[in-house]
């Protein structure tokens, strides 16, 4: 492909997932309230609160700077990039040759760190709390994050995204313990990085509970917009990523009307089934009192670790 | 995907429900966890069993599925109900250095499955280093944990880990052997939650520790 078509591709790409992205927040939702015998919000609630937000004047503290404002800039910014190096419908990223897993990982760690800087910026207290409270979560899932998917570069030969996943399809799954260790721990990693129930909890504005929430409290209109759709965004990236390298069922190799076509609906039948699975978790457990987090994100760094360590076994 | 792939998988599957039940606190969360780790071993047993045309192994794995995947954590939880003890495990040793002597066991286990005959690579070689990370797992867990239910899974796991062995390094035990282990396991069970019952009344807690002190 020529750098013309990489970039159009990378749009596209970009552009679908974004259109994706509030519907999967809004699904699960449903999903959670028809488990609680509750009806729930409309489908389209996501797109409707993004909507209203960007229709909006933004509300800044006069004591912001530039950092204030910058934050969900970048922080939207960095996830629009890093979904142009994951695989989603194609065996194959549009910009895979600017980068594989260490870009991924290193981009959606500026964009927490822009957020968490911009949060601290007004000095408001719940923001220092929120995201000193982010950090101490990152810290220990961005190392399992790394060991997740390292696990899989090192039997995929590659450390770059688009060649590990052409590596699954044209070697089918490899049934070897280290798979599904490494599945578990990018499954919690998730979990973690989505802000879901038993690491945080979205739907609560309550002070003792709050991580991700209290970070972009001081947010409203299209800044709050922002980070809204970027996070929605992270957490279809993450599905993206644990569906595509472990279940590389039905993408397309070719550019054929029945294989794109295939690898759409077997795209969405995974991530379809992984929301599922993370609404089933959020149902069913309870949230996790914050020093008890490190232990799960323990966990989670275990089977990642343990998942490297079988392979030389 | 083969059988052989799916027995590894659902091997795999055991290793990860021992680790998360190292990994966190819940006493419910950990005999369900328990169930799931049963219900997988069926799982190898029956597909073993077809793959290979051993049938006496589907008995063995319908008993595991229905007495150890099912009755067992029913009987556990009714018991945990029964005392209405504080449900939170409270291990010897804190979460995270548990989940880093784990790992270190399960490299242990999976180290020493090499140099068994037969054992060098394949199925075989994962089926036994995953028991094995199993067993050594599962007495970890009995000399870390207090509570008497606890160290019952504990017991169990270890008894799961032993079952994945015999299935993993020889052709299946003979039916009369499955059906032996079957009923011990339940009777071992049965013993255990009474005594638990009689611990809990007597010492108004189930923390073994408590068990050597005097009573006037």
């Amino acid at each position: 492909m020529s750098l013309a078509q990489s970039l159009a591709a990378a749009g596209l790409q970009a552009a679908a997932l974004l259109a994706l992205a509030p519907l999967l927040r809004s699904g699960i939702k449903k999903m959670k309230a028809a488990f609680q015998s509750r009806q729930g919000p409309p489908l389209l609630q996501g797109y409707y609160d993004l909507a209203k937000l960007l229709r909006k004047e933004p509300v800044r503290s006069e004591t912001a700077s530039w950092v204030f404002v910058a934050g969900p800039r970048v922080y939207f910014a960095t996830a629009v990039a890093a979904t142009t190096l994951v695989p989603v419908v194609f065996a194959g990223a549009p910009l895979e040759q600017a980068g594989g897993i260490l870009v991924f990982v290193g981009l959606l760690a500026l964009g927490r760190f822009a957020l968490a800087t911009a949060s601290l910026d007004t000095g408001s207290p719940f923001g220092g709390m929120g995201s000193s409270r982010e950090m101490t979560v990152a810290a220990l899932a961005e190392p399992a994050l790394m060991l997740g998917l390292f696990a899989v570069a090192l039997w995929g030969g590659s450390l770059n995204l688009g060649d590990l996943v052409r590596a699954t399809v044209l070697r089918g799954v490899s049934a070897h313990p280290s798979e599904l260790l490494a599945a578990a721990a990018l499954f919690i990693v998730l979990i973690a990085e989505a802000g879901r129930v038993p690491v945080d909890n979205p739907a609560t504005h309550l002070e003792l509970t709050m991580i991700h929430e209290a970070m972009v409290l001081e947010y409203a209109g299209p800044d709050l917009a922002l980070v809204e759709w970027a996070s929605a965004l992270k957490e279809l990236l993450f599905m993206t990523v644990l569906a595509n390298l472990f279940l590389p069922l039905g993408l397309a190799v070719s550019i054929t009307p029945t294989a794109v076509g295939l690898a759409v609906a077997s795209y969405a039948a995974k991530v379809f089934l992984l929301a599922v699975a993370v609404t089933v978790v959020e149902a069913t457990n309870a949230k996790l009192r914050f020093f008890r987090v490190p232990e799960l994100m323990a966990v989670s760094l275990g089977l990642g670790f343990l998942a490297l360590a079988i392979r030389f076994l | 995907m083969s059988s052989d792939d799916v027995v590894i998988l659902c091997a795999a599957g055991m290793l990860v429900t021992a680790y998360l039940m190292v990994g966190q606190k819940a006493l419910f969360v950990a005999i369900r966890l328990y169930g799931l780790q049963s219900i997988l071993l069926g799982a190898v047993a029956l597909t073993m069993g077809f793959a290979d045309r051993r049938f006496h192994l589907l008995t063995g794995a319908a008993l595991t599925i229905a007495l150890k995947g099912v009755l067992i954590p029913w009987f556990l939880m009714r018991v945990i109900d029964r005392i209405g003890i504080h449900r939170e495990i409270e291990p010897l040793v804190n979460v995270p250095s548990s989940l880093l002597i784990c790992l270190g066991l399960t490299v242990i286990g999976y180290r020493v499955s090499t140099g068994l005959a037969d054992g060098g690579r394949g199925v075989t070689h994962h089926v036994i280093g995953v028991s094995l990370s199993m067993l050594l797992m599962g007495l970890f867990m009995m000399v870390t944990r207090r509570k008497a239910v606890t160290q019952i899974l504990a017991l169990l796991t270890v008894e799961n880990a032993v079952f994945l062995v015999a299935l993993g390094a020889t052709s299946g035990m003979p039916l009369v052997v499955e059906l032996g282990i079957s009923f011990d396991v339940i009777l071992a069970v049965l013993v255990l939650g009474i005594l638990v019952h009689r611990i809990a009344e007597r010492f108004e807690s189930m923390d073994v520790s408590r068990l050597s002190k005097l009573k006037g």
